[in-house]
């Protein structure tokens, strides 16, 4: 550190390098640019190499973070326990309100036929690491691509939405964050089906973009993933809509920074097959066809005018002589 | 291993203590990025691949070439997950502002050689952040800049220490010794 105490080498003959060097960075730069997955097969193999020193080190890690946040929590146990006493009276009787009516919805689904959720398969996998970079927030699973992990695939806890899958090795995957700067993905407002992007900044709460300007929610409102563009499924909690001076931010549900275990859930829409015989819309639809509609009478060449004045359906085999004979 | 020694060790030795403030760099930035966190995450983790590219700009400049700066910041974007390049061009700036005035940093001493390293981590971090800002549509967030910028001065001071024993023992002489 005292540099002053060192000898000073001789300035290095490297200039003509460093110029190269330069620029081969600022081509690196740009190429990075058009093919921003130039690192990730890279990435995935460090990691995946690294996959077993990472879970030896998180064992005797996660007792002591327990350890160093249960010092903390000494202080504030007897408020934190009336508080959660508070919130489970409250919750029972939310859950009471959910069974009415999640019942009265499987009755009106019933009657209106309506088409079942999709069923999610889901892989449960476990984090073994966190990194926290000003250019990307994300958390590693150990679980790959031989698990069934696919870049895409949403990363839920058991409180809502974590992420999604970013990259996938064969035994880890990077997740990228709600929270990361990276991160966009379409949901909706509910009450009012409201469409909006949640765009993360590397905060806590991310900004919520209305896909309509004219939209107009409030704090205390619930958001969910919208599923458009079929790449998320429909419908996963993901936070409240809280406001941010003239804008609105999305507390999240789920903590990153506490996730332990997730869910990776497969949602991979199967492509709609096409019919195996060629059938109309309207039998396709369950509709029966209409009948062919009954041969009109001959009409006589001297009414071929009135005919075609009162746009009459022209019929075939008497076509030609209406058209050789129709006055000028 | 005093200096006559090590100017008479055998030519594989010579050529591995030549590697070492390449492996350096290297083992400083996978320290770095081993995606653990003591604090949950709320902390970025310091540049520690910098710290050897400064020292040995400094002190042996044919050892810490400005392809060993370019290496060294490639493994950074490998493994902090930025968009290729940031920070191998962050780290080649740096080692550029280092190189050219290597007099003034030499010279510099107690606080101001933390100070004379500052200036080079923020010269990376300014420049990262420009690329990213300028080249992918979005600012990136200040504050987790900063942060990055306070932990990598901040792990200057026992880095420093740690290179430099190292390059006492390892490494030999400077330049100027022969």
């Amino acid at each position: 550190m005292a540099n002053g105490t060192w000898k000073i080498a001789r300035r290095g003959n490297a200039q003509l390098p460093l110029v190269i060097v330069l620029a081969l960075a600022v081509v690196l730069v740009l190429v990075g640019k058009a093919q921003s997955g130039l690192f990730d097969t890279a990435r995935v193999r460090i990691t995946d190499a690294m996959a077993p020193l990472l879970e030896d080190v998180r064992v005797p890690l996660d007792g002591l973070e327990r350890w160093a946040g249960s010092i903390s929590e000494i202080f504030s146990v007897y408020s934190e326990n009336l508080r959660l006493k508070d919130e489970n009276a409250r919750l029972r009787q939310w859950r009471n309100t959910s069974v009415v009516l999640q019942g009265r919805v499987a009755h009106y689904e019933a009657l209106l036929h309506s088409v079942p959720d999709q069923k999610l398969a889901a892989v449960l996998a476990r984090v073994v690491g966190r990194a926290n970079h000003p250019f990307l927030r994300t958390m590693i699973l150990d679980a790959g691509t031989q698990d069934g992990a696919r870049a895409g695939q949403a990363v839920v806890d058991e409180k809502g939405m974590v992420g999604r899958l970013y990259l996938t090795g064969k035994h880890t995957s990077w997740v990228i964050l709600l929270t990361d700067i990276n991160s966009r993905v379409p949901v909706t407002v509910a009450p009012g089906s409201v469409q909006a992007i949640l765009d993360g900044d590397n905060s806590a709460a991310p900004k919520l973009d209305m896909v309509l300007s004219t939209a107009t929610v409030k704090p205390g409102d619930q958001v969910v993933s919208s599923g458009d563009g079929g790449l998320l499924p429909p419908g996963l909690p993901i936070g409240t809509v809280v406001q941010d001076g003239n804008g609105f931010r999305v507390a999240l549900l789920a903590d990153a920074t506490q996730s332990e275990s997730v869910e990776i859930l497969n949602f991979a829409r199967a492509p709609e097959a096409p019919p195996a015989t060629p059938e109309l819309p309207a039998v396709a639809a369950g509709l029966k066809p209409l009948a062919p509609p009954a041969p009109a009478p001959v009409i006589p060449s001297s009414n071929a005018a009135t005919a075609t004045k009162l746009k009459m359906p022209a019929i075939p085999s008497t076509t030609t002589a209406v058209q050789g004979t129709a006055p000028e | 291993m005093g200096v006559t020694e090590r100017l008479y060790a055998p030519a594989i030795l010579r050529f591995l203590a030549a590697l070492t403030p390449l492996f350096c760099g290297l083992a400083g930035v996978i320290i770095a990025n081993i995606p653990i966190s003591f604090v949950g995450g709320l902390v970025p983790p310091p540049l520690l691949g910098l710290i050897p590219v400064y020292f040995w700009c400094l002190v042996r400049p044919d050892l810490m070439t400005p392809a060993a700066a370019f290496a060294i910041g490639m493994l950074e974007d490998v493994m902090s997950g930025a968009p290729p390049g940031i920070w191998t061009l962050g780290y080649v700036v740096a080692y550029a502002l280092v190189a050219r005035q290597r007099e003034s940093f030499a010279g510099l001493a107690g606080i101001a050689a933390v100070l004379g390293f500052a200036v080079a981590a923020l010269t990376a971090c300014v420049t990262a952040t420009l690329a990213v800002a300028l080249l992918h549509d979005h600012s990136p967030p200040l504050g987790a800049v900063v942060a990055e910028l306070a932990m990598t001065v901040a792990a200057y001071i026992p880095g420093a220490l740690v290179v430099s024993s190292i390059h006492h023992r390892l490494v030999g002489p400077l330049r100027s010794d022969f």
